[in-house]
């Protein structure tokens, strides 16, 4: 049970504070010139017996005693003023104090802790308010630097990754005498790994120029069932290698305005993950929707599904769900990502979807 | 024929002229802008492959000048920057196709070949390998007297092997020029690895002398013998 003032809003309780104060000035000042006037009158009475002896008519009197009460209340107001200034600064003082507070809180949280959190004495008032915003930053300031931090790690595992093996096939090819066919064994897997680190760094410097928003799209009305078609034509041999069918259900044409060859790059992505992750000889829905402002093309298949611990992750530069898929089978956990910056930079979004029956990755962009 | 390379990263230079000379080409390289100009202006050459970072005077800067005096060698450049940009003010200043750093080696070599093709007939109707014989009119394939059916995708690919036999043919190649796909992926290659092996279990059957010849890290090569 919380008591009224606390919960009340900063407002409330200055309105309170300076109503109380003002009250207790007001009755300071008119006591004293209660006090004052009170006085007045009683001299006045005294000097009413003497005024008959010494012929003051009771107008000179009156006169005096106006003058008299002027002088109390000319002096008393100052006075009061200066009562009013005092009690306005501690008030002042006393209202801005969690401010102050706050902001030497904000001042401690530095880029090394930003896992610390400003304290917030009454999450009910407005700078229980400004405190729990402000947290709220540092909160999403954390997750990016986080982001940012894992990034560099994985990338300079996957790019080291690559570099070593080189390296390390090269120091054994020099250090013994071959034969001519073991040493063309060992520079054909030095040029796999050439190709895979030429591949990351090509993907690495797309995803950057997306970042820095300088990738110049040539958008054109797409057809997304014209898209689909085109996406399976080209990995329906992937499908039939694992015996499992691709059907397209486009209702009618579906149009959005996009570049069509970077949407298709995210449809052919999530085909080619839906072909990998699905069992052999299952079939994976394509499936074009549309409502009144977006259409969607979404991926479903009959796998086994993303466990929800992943799910908040999978578009994350790097992620794999299994960590043991290695590089071999799995590419660099950046299929995804592309993906997802594909479909955002032609201003839609990706998003995933666990149903009874597998996954559901749906591109949904603003209709045309 | 003639090469001339500007290059002036030394081992990249090495490894140019030693794949040119391994294709019986004859090499002249210039490790500067001022020498390979001076070079390309003075003497004659069937190519030039020209590198568009160089120290002094610019790959760039040596093209327009040479165009400008009228001098019509096929350039070939090389450029880290893959940039639209820059491929299309080295295209527009006269150069005759590019190549983005990292290349491949054999991507180099048959874009030098294609060049120094150009403007010679080449339409061969007929593209034969040991017993294999194909026929571009009828799209009929022959392995020895038994007649193989291929899919257009495979016969696209079966020609491509064919037209380059004797060469590498690396998967980006194979993305470009028979898929017509602007950009390789991993989805891609997959689809290339599984079109070969079907292409292949048609044109090679168990028992026959393969033609067919995977080379690791490289590519795809078709010839007569190991290669």
């Amino acid at each position: 049970m919380t008591r009224w003032w606390t919960t009340a809003s900063i407002r409330v309780r200055l309105t309170a504070w300076y109503t109380a104060a003002l009250a207790l000035m007001l009755v300071v000042y008119a006591t004293v010139t209660f006090v004052a006037v009170r006085h007045e009158f009683r001299e006045q009475l005294e000097e009413d017996s003497r005024a008959a002896h010494a012929h003051l008519t009771p107008e000179e009197l009156v006169q005096r005693q106006l003058s008299e009460i002027l002088v109390v209340l000319v002096l008393g107001l100052p006075v009061i003023v200066m009562l009013a200034g005092a009690g306005g600064y501690v008030l002042a003082r006393r209202a801005l104090a969690p401010i102050e507070h706050l902001a030497g809180d904000a001042r401690r949280i530095t880029a090394d802790r930003l896992h610390e959190r400003l304290t917030v004495p009454n999450p009910h008032d407005e700078i229980g308010r400004l405190a729990a915003v402000i947290n709220g930053t540092f909160a999403r300031l954390e997750s990016s630097f986080e982001q940012l931090r894992r990034f560099t790690a994985d990338a300079s595992h996957e790019l080291r990754t690559p570099l070593s093996v080189i390296r390390g096939i090269g120091e054994l090819g020099v250090a013994g005498t071959r034969s001519p066919s073991e040493y063309k064994e060992a520079i054909g897997s030095m040029l796999e790994e050439v190709d895979r680190l030429t591949r990351l760094v090509d993907t690495l410097l797309r995803l950057s120029r997306g970042d820095a928003g300088s990738v110049r799209l040539a958008p054109e009305l797409v057809d997304l069932g014209g898209l689909a078609g085109d996406v399976v034509a080209s990995l329906g041999l992937l499908a039939e290698e694992r015996r499992q069918r691709l059907e397209i259900s486009a209702p009618s044409a579906v149009a959005v305005r996009a570049d069509r060859l970077v949407l298709r790059e995210a449809i052919t992505n999530l085909v080619d993950n839906a072909i990998k992750y699905g069992p052999a000889g299952s079939t994976i829905g394509i499936r074009v929707e549309q409502d009144a402002r977006t259409a969607a093309i979404a991926v479903t298949d009959q796998g086994p599904g993303i466990p929800s611990e992943h799910r908040s992750r999978i578009f994350d530069r790097f992620y794999r769900v299994d960590e043991g898929r290695s590089r071999e089978t799995g590419g660099a956990g950046l299929g995804l990502a592309i993906a997802k910056w594909a479909v955002e930079v032609n201003g839609g979004h990706v998003t995933y979807e666990n149903g009874d029956a597998g996954s559901t990755f749906r591109v949904s962009l603003p209709r045309s | 024929m003639r090469v001339l390379i500007v290059e002036d990263e030394r081992k990249l230079a090495q490894v140019l002229s030693a794949a040119l000379e391994s294709e019986h080409y004859d090499v002249v390289a210039a490790a500067t802008g001022e020498d390979g100009f001076y070079r390309a202006n003075a003497e004659l050459f069937d190519l030039v492959v020209l590198d568009l970072m160089l120290p002094g005077r610019g790959g760039l800067e040596i093209l327009q000048t040479l165009r400008e005096r009228r001098i019509e060698t096929p350039v070939l450049i090389l450029t880290a920057r893959d940039g639209v940009d820059d491929r299309v003010r080295g295209l527009d200043l006269g150069a005759d196709d590019y190549l983005v750093k990292p290349f491949a080696l054999p991507e180099l070599l048959a874009r030098i070949r294609a060049l120094l093709r150009r403007g010679r007939p080449s339409d061969v109707l007929r593209l034969k390998v040991s017993d294999l014989e194909v026929n571009l009119v009828g799209r009929r394939v022959l392995r020895g007297d038994r007649s193989i059916d291929l899919t257009t995708r495979e016969f696209e690919l079966l020609e491509y092997l064919l037209r380059h036999q004797g060469h590498l043919v690396s998967r980006e190649m194979l993305a470009r020029d028979v898929w017509r796909e602007p950009r390789r992926a991993t989805p891609l290659d997959n689809v290339i690895d599984v079109q070969m092996a079907r292409l292949r279990r048609k044109i090679d059957p168990e028992g026959a002398p393969r033609l067919i010849h995977t080379v690791r890290g490289v590519g795809f090569t078709m010839r007569e013998g190991e290669p």
